[in-house]
């Protein structure tokens, strides 16, 4: 008995030890320690022993199961571990293969723009406020001071809009030139201080390269006791040097807006020359970005504010020039034709 | 509006410095939008005499003359024109110049004789469209003058962009009077000298305005006697600088004196006057009016009409009638200078759709006052081109007589509406220079009364206004609002961070945060964390080192979420790496150098579920390679390469490093299966992990426009076999290179391994776009760059073509 053990143990030992596989450890499992295997058959033959004897024997069989267990389990590892070893050493993935395909939206260079500005001007406390698009002549050109019949009408060549569906005397309705009606709505909504940027699209009728029927504007309003000119110098130049970079020069170019007195044109240091005279700044250095002013009296007087207890300064800027500015573009229209190869560069 | 600079100087001292006078002038409010300089390219063409000319001993159609350039000796000049006589005055461009037609001229020999210099004509001179032979100057031309002067083309002429409320500055008067107060040069208007006939004016013509609401004021003078002909040369030159052309003597001196004093005038024929009376009135129904440039109106009854005793002469303030026109028989003229609604004419002039250069003034407002003092002007230079008397005394109706606008200043306002003081004296010299009178007051608040030109200035804000321009806007300071401070502009470290995780929200990463600190047995397992920074007293073990990666945690994240079921998760981490520094610590350098990274996972089921459309896809290597490029599309990141690299926590398979140029930008790659086994992660975790502050250097955040092909892009398709082994990336790179300028792009479609293309190689498909940004590519130039690029590919990388 002791013998058989003996020797089915070292069958064991040597054939586990000689395993190449997995499958190959599976039979070895089966075959010596299995229900039928060679270990039950030599216990099963146990019964004919002397109870002393068989004790003995019980012990040794035990001890041979054990060891056996054991090895298997090892030599399990080691296949496992030489399998990772050979795959660690397989073939490489190539790597410059390009990554799973997935979808990549973009915002459009205006949208980003647009973003851009109103987010200097939060940075600065301005809140966002809008208006409509559809507007009554009043918001867009009366309260503003651009009476009817005024040379300055000129300034923007307006669109109507039939709107049948209004009580008569109601009216006339314009597709806003500006958002400066926006200003209006807003002051007689909002008790001075006021402190705000309106955003939006807005519409005449021209069309050119450098003109489109429909654009977008960023308008901004501060009304406050004693707001100077000095201070909407020092906003605008703010603005400049966050948008368009910290040495950015601003200057200040008497003009005329019916809505503000005095009015100014503000330019900035050319963007692609820094200021030397290049082709795009039409060798002057400058660049014209935005239209502001303090707000005109009669302005206050629409919009129910008292003209005598507060003053305030107003711009706009037109986001399409600045985005072309920012990104190099160098027709208008492109903005609007929306060709995937175009939207897909910002 | 065009200003000739030298008609300007007539009414004041110009600077020196043409640039300046732009500057300020724009700086106050008049921009000038183009400075012409008409003369400037015929530098180098003078006047010069012919004093010989004979025939060319070898070309019958040239001469060979003797010119007379006013020094030195005569030049022998060749030249094939007719036209000219032995003692013309001809244009003469010299050796050395270059004309307008971009001919340069050179020292030559035409047919073996030398010529020195070229005789022009008109058009080799850029100054007409067709020319017959050379242009013969005046017999008074001086030899030696340069051509532009003599033509009257040494001026320079601005473009001022004159905005809607400055109607006192649509003159040369106007600008002129602006460059005074500018400059504080003294301004010099025209002196009038009339003399008048014992005749008077209005014993031939009455005047009666039936509107008074709409027509202000109309003078009238008579002038007989007087001869039609072309005005002289000094007066058309003035006109064309200005942009208008001459007709006639009549007709330009009108023109003229609008441009001089911004007041429209109107020449009648008074014989063509019905009734020798001008009535000033309303449209009847049904009324017409044939305008000058020929068409016949239909009157509105809101349109204001001069008219004769009989019929509709003038649409008031737009334009005049062919009826009354003055022509080459007129001798006895009416001339009107007049004052009308501005309201009034802008509706006439956009019914009619007629701007005219007297309604653009006429709508803007015109000086009320002035209306004596121009049509004297403009009588006494009838009489000075045209000859004929002018009868006595001006017929001006003036119903209502408008008294001058009184405006008060308070010194106090201007510094609240400027945010700086201005003296109160500064304040009355500025105003006083542009007219304005002081009627009275102090330094604390005065009265001014408004100059009639200005129709602008009204109340308060407006003195402020021009008292501001003139002194310059540079003059204000700025500051900013109480309460606002100005911050910073954004970052671009904030930027790259609001980009890039817009970007891993759009691919559907989650962000997660962990705790700083991690186990030692995790860093450990990472074959990471020998130098990580020990916390002295941690919570726990496994909160006792501060990260040297972040991927122990995310690693947790993935296993607590496989415990909990899930199936597929896609993470990220916007983190800080700490590593001590030896050199820290010193003054204000931070003791510890802490990397700001990014960092992610990919496991399991892509989109975290079986979906019934992409069942049972598992995230693998790919995904995350698709993240990374998400990354770096956000941030206009081009040409980052990925390679093969060795890390101890990745699989060596996939270890990649992400690199743009010699910077490494991060690396990415499956975990190492040991790695797993230590930690009992799940298989099929991917990481990667970027550096921050490596990214936002790399990062483009203002991208350029690239100009788009109108042109159509042709496709083809390469299939080749190559190595197993081998990186599609060094077969597109051979594509790209051998078919550039023509391949636009090239990408991988498929790739195939398998026993029909034979053990240990494998099939790169790619599909290659073909365009040209010039033109449409025709189908035999693709193919035969087709044809180049494969037997490139094939000769290179030793790969075959599949068919």
């Amino acid at each position: 008995m002791h013998d058989r053990l003996k020797a089915l143990a070292e069958a064991a030992r040597a054939e586990i030890g000689a395993a190449q596989t997995p499958q190959q450890l599976e039979a070895l499992k089966g075959r010596f320690l299995g229900k039928k295997g060679e270990l039950s058959a030599v216990l099963g033959a146990m019964g004919t022993l002397a109870p002393e004897e068989r004790k003995a024997v019980g012990e040794v069989a035990n001890a041979v199961k054990g060891e056996l267990e054991g090895l298997l389990g090892r030599a399990q590892a080691r296949l496992e571990e030489a399998a990772l070893e050979e795959a660690l050493k397989g073939p490489k993935l190539d790597v410059t293969l390009p990554g799973r395909a997935v979808f990549f939206g973009r915002r459009h260079p205006v949208s980003q723009t647009l973003e851009d500005i109103v987010r200097v001007f939060s940075r600065l406390g301005f809140d966002v406020y809008s208006g409509p698009e559809i507007e009554l002549d009043w918001y867009n050109f009366e309260a503003l001071n651009v009476p009817a019949d005024h040379p300055a009408r000129d300034m923007q060549d307006t669109f109507y809009v039939e709107a049948g569906w209004l009580p008569k005397g109601v009216g006339p309705v314009v597709l806003r030139t500006h958002t400066s009606p926006v200003q209006i709505r807003t002051m007689l909504a909002h008790k001075p201080p006021l402190r705000g940027v309106m955003p939006g699209r807005v519409y005449r009728k021209d069309s050119d390269q450098t003109h489109t029927p429909m654009f977008h504007q960023v308008e901004g309003l501060l009304v406050d006791e004693a707001v100077t000119f000095a201070e909407l110098k020092g906003t605008l130049a703010a603005f400049a040097r966050a948008f368009f970079g910290a040495s950015t020069k601003t200057r200040f170019r008497p003009s005329f807006f019916p809505f503000t007195e005095p009015s100014a044109e503000v330019d900035v240091s050319c963007v692609f020359c820094g200021g030397k005279g290049c082709r795009v700044c039409k060798h002057t250095g400058w660049l014209e970005v935005l239209g502001s002013g303090m707000v005109h009296p009669n302005v206050f007087a629409h919009a129910g504010y008292d003209a005598s207890k507060v003053t305030g300064f107003a711009f706009g800027m037109g986001v399409e020039r600045l985005a072309m500015l920012r990104y190099g573009i160098d027709d208008l229209r492109t903005m609007f034709e929306n060709d995937a190869r175009f939207l897909a560069q910002f | 509006m065009r200003i000739s600079l030298k008609w300007l100087s007539d009414y004041v001292q110009l600077p020196g410095s043409v640039d300046e006078l732009a500057g300020r002038l724009t700086m106050a409010g008049l921009e000038i939008e183009g400075i012409e300089r008409p003369g400037e390219a015929l530098d180098g063409v003078v006047v010069a005499q012919i004093v010989a000319s004979d025939k060319h001993p070898n070309a019958d159609k040239l001469s060979v003359t003797k010119i007379d350039r006013g020094t030195g000796a005569p030049l022998q000049v060749v030249c094939g024109a007719k036209n000219y006589r032995v003692g013309d005055k001809v244009p003469l461009a010299t050796v050395g110049t270059r004309l307008p037609n971009g001919v340069e001229i050179k020292q030559a020999a035409l047919r073996g004789v030398d010529s020195s210099g070229m005789l022009c004509s008109a058009k080799e001179l850029g100054l007409s469209e067709e020319s017959s032979g050379l242009l013969i100057l005046e017999p008074t031309a001086r030899v030696g003058q340069p051509i532009a002067r003599a033509l009257g083309l040494d001026d320079v002429v601005f473009t001022v962009n004159v905005t809607p409320n400055r109607a006192d500055a649509l003159s040369h008067l106007g600008i002129a009077r602006e460059v005074a107060t500018l400059f504080n040069v003294p301004l010099k208007k025209p002196a009038v000298t009339l003399t008048e006939s014992g005749t008077e004016a209005k014993s031939k013509i009455d005047v009666r305005i039936e509107d008074a609401e709409r027509c202000w004021r109309y003078a009238a003078r008579v002038i007989e006697g007087v001869t039609v002909k072309p005005s002289p040369q000094w007066m058309q030159d003035r006109l064309k600088a200005a942009g208008m052309r001459g007709i006639n003597n009549l007709v330009d001196i009108t023109n003229y004196v609008l441009l001089e004093y911004g007041q429209p005038l109107h020449a009648f024929d008074l014989d063509r006057i019905a009734g020798a009376s001008i009535v000033v009135r309303r449209a009847k129904g049904g009324e017409r009016l044939t305008t000058l440039d020929g068409k016949a109106r239909e009157l509105h009854a809101d349109d204001l009409l001069i008219c004769d005793a009989s019929a509709p002469l003038v649409l008031a303030g737009v334009m005049g009638g062919a009826s009354s026109e003055v022509t080459e028989k007129t001798t006895r003229v009416l001339l009107e200078c007049a004052a009308f609604q501005p309201t009034t004419v802008r509706r006439s002039s956009k019914r009619h759709g007629l701007h005219t250069e007297s309604s653009h003034r006429f709508e803007r407002g015109t000086d009320l006052q002035v209306v004596p003092e121009v049509i004297d002007r403009a009588a006494a230079l009838i009489v000075e081109l045209g000859g004929g008397t002018v009868l006595a005394g001006r017929v001006d109706v003036f119903p209502t007589p408008k008294a001058p606008r009184q405006v008060m200043l308070r010194t106090k306002k201007v510094a609240d509406v400027l945010g700086v003081t201005v003296p109160a004296s500064d304040c009355q010299r500025i105003l006083a220079s542009l007219g304005f009178r002081k009627l009275s007051g102090d330094d604390v608040q005065a009265t001014f009364e408004v100059p009639s030109v200005r129709v602008d200035v009204s109340i308060e804000e407006d003195l402020i206004e021009e008292i501001a321009r003139v002194r310059g806007f540079d003059a204000i300071p700025e500051a900013l609002p109480r309460g606002l401070s100005e911050l910073e502009s954004e970052r671009p470290s904030h930027r790259v961070e609001r980009l890039v995780r817009a970007a891993l929200a759009g691919q559907g990463v989650d962000e997660v945060v962990n705790y700083s600190f991690v186990s030692p047995a995790e860093l450990a397992a990472f074959e990471a964390g020998a130098d990580a920074i020990a916390v002295e007293n941690p919570l726990s073990v496994e909160q006792s080192v501060m990260r040297t990666t972040l991927f122990p945690s995310l690693v947790q994240n993935v296993i607590r979420a496989a415990r909990h079921q899930a199936e597929g998760v896609r993470f990220y981490e916007w983190a800080r790496t700490y590593r001590p520094d030896t050199s820290g610590g010193q003054g204000t350098v931070p003791v510890a150098k802490e990397t700001l990274e990014v960092a992610g996972v990919v496991w399991g089921l892509r989109h975290g579920a079986r979906t019934w459309t992409a069942k049972d896809a598992e995230g693998d290597y790919f995904d995350v390679k698709a993240i990374v490029g998400a990354v770096l599309r956000a941030l206009h990141l081009e040409g980052a390469t990925y390679e093969a690299f060795e890390a101890p926590w990745y699989h060596p398979r996939s270890a990649t490093l992400l690199r743009k140029g010699a910077v490494v930008l991060g690396t990415l790659g499956e975990l190492h299966p040991k790695v797993a086994r230590r930690l009992d992660a799940p298989a099929g975790v991917v990481l990667f992990q970027l550096d921050v502050e490596k990214l936002q250097e790399a990062a483009v955040l203002v991208p350029q426009a690239k100009p788009l092909s109108k042109f159509p892009v042709v496709r083809r398709d390469l299939a080749v076999v190559v190595a197993a082994e081998m990186q599609s990336d060094a077969v597109r790179k051979v594509i790209l290179e051998v078919g550039q300028p023509l391949v636009e792009d090239a990408q991988v479609f498929d790739v195939y391994a398998g026993h029909q293309v034979g053990f240990g190689r494998k099939n790169l498909a790619f599909g290659l776009r073909y365009r040209s940004p010039e033109r449409t590519l025709t189908d035999a130039e693709v193919t035969e760059a087709h044809t180049k690029i494969v037997a490139e590919v094939t000769r290179r990388l030793g790969g075959e073509l599949r068919t």
